[in-house]
Order: structure tokens, then C-alpha cells, then sequence
């Protein structure tokens, strides 16, 4: 069934075999893939899904539409021709309908260490007086060289889309997948963690960087536009030559 | 009304309900003070993923050659119209320099920095030095993000998808926080002597056009109202001047920039007219934010705006490749509407931002109810009458840490907490009632537009005692018609019922709002009353305090000191 001019027609992937599937939703107002799910939401207030911010920094939003991960806030729904086709993000347990458990995502975030080793061990002791902690200098000054392999790297939203498009990811369950090694590749490369040589062992091996068939469809993927494939493709050469 | 499930009970030594910037930095902190203590973190949604620190475009802190926590202090005390709390604005600009130290050197974040290595300070509007410091446009994320990634580290027990539901209170104070597990349906009692409040909790999102994110429904105010606590300055509510105007959708509120004015954008009412000419005849566009969003907002009630109620914002004097350039991610942004900004002015409004009022707090976090404390939105006092950009996250950052530290401190003090099951019962009782085996009465979300509706047109950025009083009536219209809703379905993963949940915080905290709003009888910072039009320092240097139960709350006015700065009858712009 074509989308006419002012109306849009939608088949969502529902968990319950009963649910309701087909919608139709009204052009007028509804201009982006959130919208759509709204309305639904509203004419049949049994479908779960999930949002927060609407402008593209929570990550949260992210279904397939017509079989391509999407944050639906920031996707606009399709002109012309065709039912609109809506499920859930691949390669996690769904909870309902496009609703997805994030766990395996945040697990391999987990594994590679994500966040940064300092010296001293932070955060830096309290003397219990309060106050006295404003005097002192700014943040320590942090060597620009460097920054241009960091910088790309950092907006990661966690949206899952990454995770999704990898059929490595999506298929082995215990390979650490790209958004993780791409958190990895930042913190190796910040000259202020203290354990980059051992983090560069953890991320090897065939669940680590060397199982990476370097497709790339992680980065084809990301609506942040990071490159994964790149990170990933610095922390092979990193492990053969050692980081700079 | 449903079966409800089993009651599960979990001790805990403190709870902090929220995970945006305040509640992720109050745990790591607790953790810190208090090796070993019990730690749970509840987040309505996912953990950082939540609510609108993400969202921050910079952070504020002294740490430039010719700045100064002591100038920083005046720019908020000035700027809010003398109606801060001192103690705690002192705070906020005291601490701010350390705890930029602490997300940049012991967690990790990229801020911006200049060739030669140090952190970038940058201007501000509202700020008479560059202190803010930022991520590109996405600083918050990445605060978030690294603050995030320290809970693998403060292992603290996580709890995404639970929507805190009220507070528990005996005779010594916060005993247990009732929460709802709304992934799974099941009620959760946490038996806790100390909770820190950090959820967010505003009337902002309560606007037709609004720019927080979705879990914002004011719950965390809506507690502590129940629990008996006083909320101060709930009549400011801040707008920033340049929200997308797409009618239903729900991009519809989205932030565009402020400095698309600066670089040359108009504003247009719906004849085509330059409305800030009349407005402000020498700056016009380029007047600040508060001047700006007030005289757009009256353009549009007064019937000068577009057809949808909206002003258009013309980007076509910037050029295509400015805008391009420079504002791409905007660009991007106002394209969802189908508009592009190059060939074709874009319907705006002034939108919601940020509740500046919330609960009385100590330079600790601490409140009246012995264990409870709050940070962040949740908390009142610091930026009086009107916020600046930058200050927001420095708030949640800044008083996070203070109430993560004396939430460890408590929670020894207080020893472990005994709350009565029969005491969350009720609470799941009156929580559970909508829960049915069909529908009935309205829709939550239309109740819910009907309030943002409401909001817009009469508790906005030009009140007068009439109005208020006829939004006053209107809020317990739609209580009353909120009390007949009932909604079909189990009670796991129910957004409708959700809604409905939602929508009686939305309508306690507007009730707060519009209740400090009729009290305050002249104009200062974003309170503007047309028949009040003057700020009136004589009898107004005063903050509104209200409390009370739902549907009858009351304001008492309390005198403001001046610890530090006091004002200044002949100064100029002071208003």
C-alpha cells in the first residue's frame, strides 16, 4: 500500500502474537520516525517504546526502519511509495515490541575498561572541608598532539546501532564489538591513562580487534558519524607497533 | 484496580533517584566517602541516558587570568536579580573550578583546550568573563559519558527503568523510597536512611513548547511536596528564545541556537514584520535571550504570529554557506520540519528550558527532612529570578558532589533504616488504582496537552493574577478529570499508565508554579506580570516558599538576606 500525500502507512514488529501491526498515521505534524510511534502509542497505547531527549543525544530512540538502524527522532519519515517498516534494534534480547535490553552493549563496554586510569587514584581524597577545594590551578594542561585521533572518537550516544549493523556483534557473543573498541581506542590513546599496554593486550585476540572482518558497516552505521572501523583498524597497528 | 505483585524490599545505605549529572556525581562521591555503604542508583529511564544534562551545551567555572569565583558569584547574583540564596550561589562558583579539575583530570574529559595545552574558556551570554568551558557542542554527553563509565568503578546497584513513586518518613526522618520497577510491573521498597533527590524535577517540560527530554515530569517535586517539604522560587521558569515550532511533532520545542540571532537571523511576526523593532528598537534581534523569548511570546498572544502560533525566524540573511558551516547541526535539525533555512523562514517560539525553583537546600544539599537531600534542578535558591547558560550543569556537577559526600557522612550518622511496608503499601495502592482491565475516562496524554496547552497560554512569560487564577481552576479540572482515567494492560512496560503517573506529578508541580506566581506580585527576571510591571524591591526582596498537598498548596514569603552583595537602588540594570 503506497503513502498517499497525507497519510502514512506503518507495520510494526510487535512482541505480543495478538498485537495490533498495521497503523495509518496522518502526515500533518508527524515529521520525523518519533513522531509516527507516538501516534500509534496513542491509538494503541499497548505498544512499548522508548525515547528521551528528541534531539539526537540520548540514543535511546533507535529502531529499524525498513531494516536500517535509525534514531527515530532524528530520521525523517519517508515520502512517497511504500509501508513504512518498524522493529527493533538487532542483536539485542527485546524486551516488547521496540523495546530492546541494552545489557550487551554496556557489557562489552564493561569489558574493555572504558573508563580512563589516572594517578593518583581518583577521586582525589576529600579533607572534609569544603570550599577550601576552589583555590589552585585550572585542569592540567593536556598535549594537543594527539587530540585530532581522540576528538572523532568521543560522541558515542550508545545508541546500539554500531552494535547492530555488525553481524560479528549481533551473531558472537562474545566478541567486544565496535562501540566498545572504539571507547577502547580513546582511552589507550589519552596520554593520561596509566595502563595502555596492558588494555592493548585485553582488546586483542579473536574476540577482540582481530576477529573484526572489517566490513565496516559500523561506521556506515553511526548516526554520529565515529568511525569504529577506523578505531578498530588504529588498535590492530597499535598492537603490531606500539602507540605513539 | 490490578493484583499487585509482591513487595520486594531491599536495605540499602543511601538511594539516589536520578541519573543525569547531579545523581551520577552524588554517587560517585557517596562510593568515595563511604567505601563499602550500599549505593543504589534509580534512573526513571536508562542510566545516563536520561533526562537533559546530556544535553548542556557548556559549563561555567573562574578559572580565567582575569576571573574569579567572587566575579563569577556577582554575574549570577546580578543576573538573577538578586533573588539567589547567596550562600548557595557562593557555592556554585566556589566549587565549580575544582570540580572542572575533577571531570577533566581524574575522569577524563576532553574539554577543548588552546594551542598551548590548557582548557579553553569561552564566552557566555550573561557572563562578564569567558568561563565556559566546553566539548564542541556536545559537553554534557561527554560529561555525562565519563561520569557514566565511573560506575564501573562505584559499582553501585543499578536500577534503569524504575520510576521513584514517593518517600518514606518516620519519626527520625527519610526511611525508604517507594519505586516501580516499570520495565517488569513490580513495586520495590528500598529501606534507605538517606535518598538524595536528583531527578530533574521541573514544570518546564509541562509546556507546549519545551525543550527537556521526556522523563521530566517534575516526580522528584512532586515528592518532596508530598512528603511535606517547601519549594522556593517555583514561579521562575526559564524560556530560551528560540524553540522549534512544528505543531504536534515532537521535535516540536528542539533548541535551536541563540546565536543564530548574532549572526544576523530576524525575527519576523506573522505579517512579515520585525517585531523587535518595536520591542527593542536598538538592538532588535541582537537583545538578550530574556528580552527576546518575552517579546516573542507576546507577539504570538497577542494574535501577531503565524497561523500555528509561532514567529518565524528568517536564517536567509546569514547565506547558505554560513549557515552551513557554522551551524550545521542546526541546519540539520530544522530540516526534520521539511523547512529549508536558507530558502524559507522557520516557524519558532519561545520553549520551556529549565525550572529554576525546586527544594530549600543547605550548602550541603540538605533539606528539612532529616536524610533527604537534593541537588541539581531539583534543588532551589541558586539562580534567582533568572538562569544563565553554563550554570546548569555547573549546579548538577557542583552541588551532586557536595550531596554525594554528606549523603556518606548521613548514612553512617543515621544508621540503617526500618521503614513500614504498610506505609509503601499505601503508596502502591494509590499508585496501582488506575491499573484496570479496560479503559475508561480520557486519554493521559490528551489531559497532558491539555495542561501544556494551559501552561503556554497563561503561566508563561506574561502572567497576570487573572490568568493565573483561571490556570489555577484549570489544573484541578483536569485533576479531577485525571482521578477518572483508567488504563487496560498489565502493569509491566504500560506507557499509558505511565502517562497517567506522569501527569499527576506534571499537575502538582504547574499547581506549584502557578501558586508562586499569583503570590508574586511585581515582575523580576523571567516573572512577568502585566499588571505588576515593575520589579518593586521596596516590598519584593522576598523569595516565595510553597508547600502543602497537592491541590491545596500554599505560598508563605520568606525575606531574602544579602550575606555578600546587597542591591543597589541606583544601579542601573539591575532588573
Amino acid at each position: 500500500m503506497a503513502t498517499s500525500g497525507t497519510a502514512v502507512r506503518v507495520e510494526v514488529a510487535r512482541s505480543h502474537p495478538d498485537a495490533q501491526r498495521a497503523f495509518v498515521v496522518a502526515r500533518e505534524d508527524a515529521h520525523v520516525i518519533l513522531d509516527l510511534l507516538c501516534e500509534i502509542g496513542r491509538q494503541d497505547p499497548s505498544l512499548y517504546y522508548r525515547y528521551s531527549c528528541r534531539s539526537g543525544f540520548c540514543g535511546t530512540c533507535t529502531v529499524l526502519l525498513d531494516g536500517r538502524a535509525v534514531l527515530a527522532c532524528q530520521t525523517v519519515v519517508p515520502d512517497g511509495g511504500g509501508t513504512v517498516h518498524l522493529a527493533p534494534l538487532g542483536g539485542f534480547p527485546v524486551v516488547r515490541d521496540l523495546v530492546v535490553d541494552p545489557a550487551p552493549f554496556a557489557e562489552r563496554w564493561e569489558a574493555v575498561g572504558a573508563r580512563l586510569s589516572v594517578a593518583p587514584a581518583s577521586p582525589v581524597p576529600f579533607d572534609g572541608q569544603e570550599g577550601t577545594e576552589s583555590a589552585g590551578p585550572g585542569p592540567r594542561p593536556l598535549d594537543p598532539a594527539g587530540r585530532d585521533v581522540i576528538e572523532p572518537s568521543l560522541d558515542c550516544i550508545s545508541c546500539g546501532a554500531c552494535f547492530a549493523a555488525c553481524d560479528l556483534s549481533a551473531l558472537d557473543r562474545a566478541f567486544l564489538g565496535p562501540a566498545a573498541l572504539t571507547r577502547a581506542m580513546v582511552v589507550i590513546a589519552d596520554p593520561r591513562d596509566t595502563h595502555p599496554a596492558d588494555r592493548l593486550v585485553a582488546i586483542g585476540g579473536p574476540d577482540g580487534v582481530e576477529g573484526c572482518h572489517g566490513i565496516g558497516a559500523c561506521s556506515l552505521a553511526c548516526p554520529k558519524g565515529l568511525d569504529p572501523a577506523r578505531a578498530i583498524r588504529r588498535l590492530r597497528r597499535w598492537r603490531v607497533r606500539g602507540h605513539a | 484496580m490490578r493484583a499487585v505483585p509482591a513487595l520486594d524490599v531491599i536495605a540499602v545505605d543511601v538511594a539516589i533517584l536520578g541519573s543525569g549529572a547531579a545523581g551520577l556525581m552524588a554517587t560517585r562521591h557517596a562510593v568515595a566517602a563511604g567505601p563499602g555503604l550500599r549505593v543504589a542508583l534509580v534512573s526513571k529511564g536508562l542510566v545516563g541516558r536520561s533526562g537533559c544534562s546530556i544535553m548542556a551545551l557548556g559549563i561555567n567555572a573562574a578559572l580565567g587570568a582575569d576571573d574569579s569565583p567572587a566575579i563569577h558569584f556577582e554575574d549570577i547574583i546580578r543576573g538573577g536579580a538578586f533573588l539567589s540564596d547567596q550562600g548557595l550561589a557562593a557555592v556554585l562558583s566556589d566549587d565549580s573550578p575544582s570540580v572542572i579539575r575533577e571531570l577533566s583530570d581524574d575522569l577524563g574529559c576532553a574539554f577543548d583546550r588552546t594551542a598551548d595545552g590548557t582548557v579553553r574558556l569561552s564566552p557566555f551570554a550573561g557572563q562578564s568573563r569567558d568561563r565556559k568551558v566546553s566539548h564542541g557542542h556536545m559537553t554534557g554527553l561527554e560529561i555525562v559519558n565519563r561520569l557514566r563509565d565511573d560506575l564501573l568503578r562505584s559499582r553501585p546497584i543499578e536500577l534503569a527503568d524504575h520510576r521513584a513513586l514517593d518517600l518514606l518518613v518516620d519519626d527520625d526522618g527519610v526511611c525508604g523510597v517507594v519505586v516501580l520497577d516499570a520495565r517488569r510491573g513490580r513495586p520495590l521498597l528500598l529501606a534507605t536512611p538517606v535518598v538524595v533527590l536528583a531527578m530533574g524535577g521541573s514544570a518546564a517540560a509541562s509546556y507546549r513548547v519545551a525543550t527537556p527530554a521526556r522523563e521530566k515530569s517534575g516526580d522528584g517535586l512532586a515528592m518532596a511536596l508530598r512528603a511535606g517539604l517547601p519549594l522556593r522560587d517555583m514561579e521562575m521558569v526559564q524560556f530560551l528564545s528560540v524553540g522549534l515550532a512544528a505543531g504536534g511533532s515532537k521535535v516540536t520545542g528542539v533548541l535551536l541556537e541563540e546565536s543564530l540571532r548574532f549572526a544576523g537571523a530576524t525575527l519576523l511576526d506573522g505579517h512579515g514584520e520585525r517585531f523587535m523593532l518595536q520591542h527593542d528598537p536598538e538592538r532588535a534581534e541582537r537583545a538578550p535571550r530574556d528580552v527576546v523569548a518575552a517579546a516573542a511570546y507576546a507577539t504570538i498572544r497577542d494574535g501577531l504570529g503565524t497561523e500555528d502560533g509561532a514567529v518565524l525566524l528568517d536564517c536567509r540573511p546569514i547565506g547558505r554557506a554560513t549557515l552551513d558551516e557554522r551551524f550545521g547541526d542546526i541546519v540539520a535539525r530544522i530540516r526534520l520540519t521539511g523547512i529549508d533555512p536558507a530558502t524559507e523562514p522557520v516557524p519558532i517560539a519561545p520553549a520551556a528550558h529549565i525550572g529554576i525553583g525546586g527544594v530549600v537546600i543547605g550548602e550541603h544539599g540538605e533539606t528539612e527532612l532529616p536524610g533527604l537531600l537534593a541537588a541539581g534542578e531539583d534543588a532551589g535558591g541558586v539562580h534567582g529570578a533568572s538562569w544563565t547558560g553554563g550554570n546548569g550543569i555547573a549546579e548538577s556537577t557542583v552541588f551532586g558532589r557536595r550531596a554525594g559526600r554528606r549523603a556518606a557522612e548521613l548514612a553512617r550518622e543515621r544508621g540503617p533504616a526500618r521503614p513500614s511496608t504498610t506505609a509503601a503499601d499505601e503508596v502502591i495502592a494509590r499508585v496501582w488504582a488506575p491499573l484496570a482491565d479496560a479503559p475508561a475516562g480520557p486519554a493521559p496524554w490528551a489531559l497532558a496537552d491539555e495542561l501544556r496547552d494551559l501552561a503556554w497560554d497563561h503561566v508563561g512569560l506574561r502572567r497576570d493574577d487573572a490568568e493565573l487564577r483561571a490556570a489555577r481552576y484549570q489544573i484541578g479540572t483536569i485533576r479531577a478529570a485525571a482521578a477518572t482515567i483508567r488504563v487496560a494492560g498489565d502493569a509491566a512496560a504500560n506507557l499509558a499508565w505511565q502517562e497517567v503517573l506522569d501527569l499527576d506529578s506534571r499537575l502538582t508541580t504547574m499547581e506549584a508554579v502557578v501558586t508562586a506566581a499569583l503570590a508574586r506580585t511585581e515582575s523580576r527576571g523571567v516573572h512577568i506580570r502585566r499588571d505588576h510591571p515593575a520589579r518593586d524591591d521596596a516590598s519584593w526582596l522576598r523569595t516565595v516558599v510553597v508547600r502543602g498537598q497537592p491541590g491545596s498548596l500554599s505560598p508563605t514569603t520568606v525575606p531574602l538576606t544579602f550575606a555578600r552583595l546587597a542591591p543597589d537602588a541606583d544601579r542601573a540594570g539591575d532588573t
